[in-house]
């Protein structure tokens, strides 16, 4: 008895409330190490920097000489600087506009393509090929197919007889086209996600559908739609972040303007704590950005998943 | 002619009445219109980059734009243009393979121990670490761009002077992108199905952690390595932002940071640029096509999640 609470007591160790083994502590800790390292100085330790950087006056070409400068980042953000209001603006208009027209597309194509029988995997790499091309490759296409003077769009145009367009040259015009631009380029993805949620739905809910006589608007309405709640709430939550973090289009297609109508929340950050070299600054209006960005994830995923989260 | 019930029900249904045959022309009508709006962009520039640029704009006041090339002899003239105006384009192709196929190793190897600590280890900070993963998902990425920069610019990483001179950056490009919560989570879950049992009896016959690690875990996990490598490459090869920062010296540029070079010439040649912009595709297709499997499981995963 004694000899048996001795061992005990040399392989095994209390913590908190509770016991561990020494030996799987140890060993487990060690598989875990090089991620935990790694995680702490490139994950974590920017978004803490980021943070303490937000009530100073950082700067990229002296990065020794800090001071404390309390919230006048802060204050500058929301009282000195339309253009990062502005940029808020762009940002939300982008995210309003694009989310419902990428959803509409991606799950319309995907309820389509679900009871398609001729051609339906044909039909599949047709919708999804834009997702084929990285965001640089997508970038660098349409600037030149909506070139004004020799792109192919208002060739196009010219050929049907329609007026010629300044699109990305646009100032009025610019957002759209990026927004165009980015539902095309990513809808295909989205409709693969629900094509395989669909499949996931029980034939034998749709057959006692039929027998109760329901036509096919009623069975996706009263069966696919409801059934896809929660793989449509992970939808919306990565689309809408997704949209928030707007960034290389603009970057490479319009470097945030015409007058400046293209300048996303992203965009503004990198452009203060890059180009004008304010890391104070920027880390502020980083902070604001993580914040819009945490409570929309956070409240949807709550609304999404009430009581169904593990 | 079967006699199956619900083989009936397939059957009435098929009938043609004038409803069924308006929703169908205009079923086909919408396939047909958002097909061409998916493809025409992509169709066009694979097309265009076999032409020459004269080619290219002569066409373009007529449908023949869509046409391939009438000179067939040269169609592969702007691929060759390409690379002997920039020297250093084969040199980008090369480096992309090279960052992923690096980073693909280290990504499988590191993110795998943690999952698996976490799947089969109890100790003092498994659950807090859990928690802290499912935080950092949600902290958009964006805003540790500028922050990592300068932690890099601290820990010596941007000097280029050192040994390794401005290739110095290539590390600091690599070691950054290693861990992922994401990947660690998705590991942590597929190691959760594998039966105990199977360990139990290899820890009996003697194998220590390492062996029942290598031996048993990572060939009964063999989807979840695929798919995890699968993602990791089209991160890393489509990777834009974060390269386009830190290299400052064009021989380091990976590919998608080198296209821009192509794009931003003067004067430009659009059918060595649609030329670029087709083979950077080339490689991310064929991880689609011959990926399927895994992408459409690891796609399934994340909408799960």
């Amino acid at each position: 008895m004694e000899l048996k609470s001795q061992k005990l007591s040399k392989e095994y160790f209390r913590f908190g409330k509770k016991t561990y083994s020494k030996k799987e502590s140890i060993i487990g800790w060690s598989f875990l190490l090089p991620a935990v390292i790694l995680g702490i100085i490139f994950i974590i330790t920017p978004m803490v920097i980021s943070l303490a950087y937000s009530f100073t006056d950082a700067n990229l070409l002296r990065l020794d000489d800090v001071n404390f400068i309390g919230f006048d980042n802060f204050v500058r953000i929301f009282t000195k600087d339309a253009l990062a209001l502005k940029a808020l603006g762009n940002s939300l208009f982008f995210t309003v506009v694009v989310v419902p027209l990428h959803l509409t597309i991606s799950l319309g194509l995907a309820l389509l393509l679900n009871w398609q029988k001729k051609f339906k995997t044909f039909l599949r790499w047709v919708f999804f090929s834009p997702v084929l091309l990285s965001l640089a490759v997508v970038s660098l296409l349409w600037i030149n197919l909506f070139n004004p003077e020799s792109g192919l769009i208002n060739a196009l145009l010219t050929m049907l007889g329609a007026e010629r367009q300044g699109f990305l040259k646009d100032p009025d015009q610019a957002m759209i086209c990026i927004i165009l631009i980015s539902a095309w380029a990513g809808a295909g993805y989205q409709m693969l996600i629900f094509l395989g949620a669909m499949k996931n739905i029980p034939a034998s809910l749709y057959d006692a559908a039929k027998i109760d006589g329901a036509n096919k608007m009623q069975e996706v309405f009263y069966i696919t739609i409801p059934m896809l709640k929660n793989t449509m709430g992970f939808v919306l939550i990565t689309m809408l972040i997704g949209a928030f973090r707007l960034i290389v289009q603009p970057m490479i297609m319009t470097g945030g303007g015409p007058v400046d109508s293209t300048v996303t929340v992203s965009l503004y950050i990198y452009r203060q704590g890059i180009t004008f070299r304010d890391v104070g600054y920027s880390s502020a209006i980083a902070m604001i950005y993580t914040i819009i960005i945490a409570t929309v994830a956070l409240s949807l995923r709550a609304v999404f998943s009430k009581g169904e989260m593990d | 002619m079967k006699q199956n019930p619900s083989m009936n029900i397939k059957k009435r249904k098929k009938k043609v009445t004038p409803k069924r045959a308006v929703t169908a022309t205009a079923k086909y009508g919408l396939f047909l219109v958002y097909g061409l709006i998916s493809i025409f962009p992509t169709y066009w520039m694979v097309v265009n980059s076999f032409k020459s640029q004269q080619e290219i704009y002569a066409d373009m006041d007529s449908l023949r734009t869509f046409l391939p090339t009438k000179y067939i002899a040269d169609m592969f003239g702007s691929y060759v243009n390409l690379f002997n105006a920039f020297d250093l384009f084969g040199r980008a192709i090369f480096n992309s393979f090279f960052y992923a196929t690096i980073i693909i190793i280290l990504v499988l190897l590191v993110n795998s121990f943690a999952g698996y600590a976490l799947a089969r280890f109890r100790f003092p900070g498994s659950k807090v670490m859990m928690t802290i993963i499912i935080l950092i998902l949600i902290v958009p990425v964006e805003t540790s761009v500028i922050p990592l920069y300068t932690i890099l610019y601290r820990m010596g990483f941007l000097s280029t002077t050192g040994v390794l001179g401005p290739g110095l950056r290539v590390v600091a490009y690599i070691i950054p992108a290693i861990a992922s919560p994401f990947y660690i989570f998705m590991f942590r879950q597929f190691f959760l199905s594998i039966p105990k049992e199977l360990e139990e009896a290899a820890k009996i016959d003697g194998a220590n952690r390492m062996q029942i690690y290598f031996r048993i875990i990572v060939p009964l996990s063999r989807v979840v390595f695929v798919t995890i490598a699968i993602f990791t490459f089209m991160g890393v090869w489509n990777d834009y932002l974060w390269p386009q920062l830190l290299f400052t010296d064009e021989k380091y540029f990976p590919l998608q940071v080198f296209l821009q070079q192509v794009n931003n010439h003067n004067p430009k040649d659009i059918s060595m640029v649609m030329a670029s912009l087709t083979i950077s595709t080339i490689p991310i297709a064929l991880v689609y096509i011959f990926g399927q499997k895994y992408i459409t499981e690891g796609v399934a995963f994340t909408g799960l999640k």
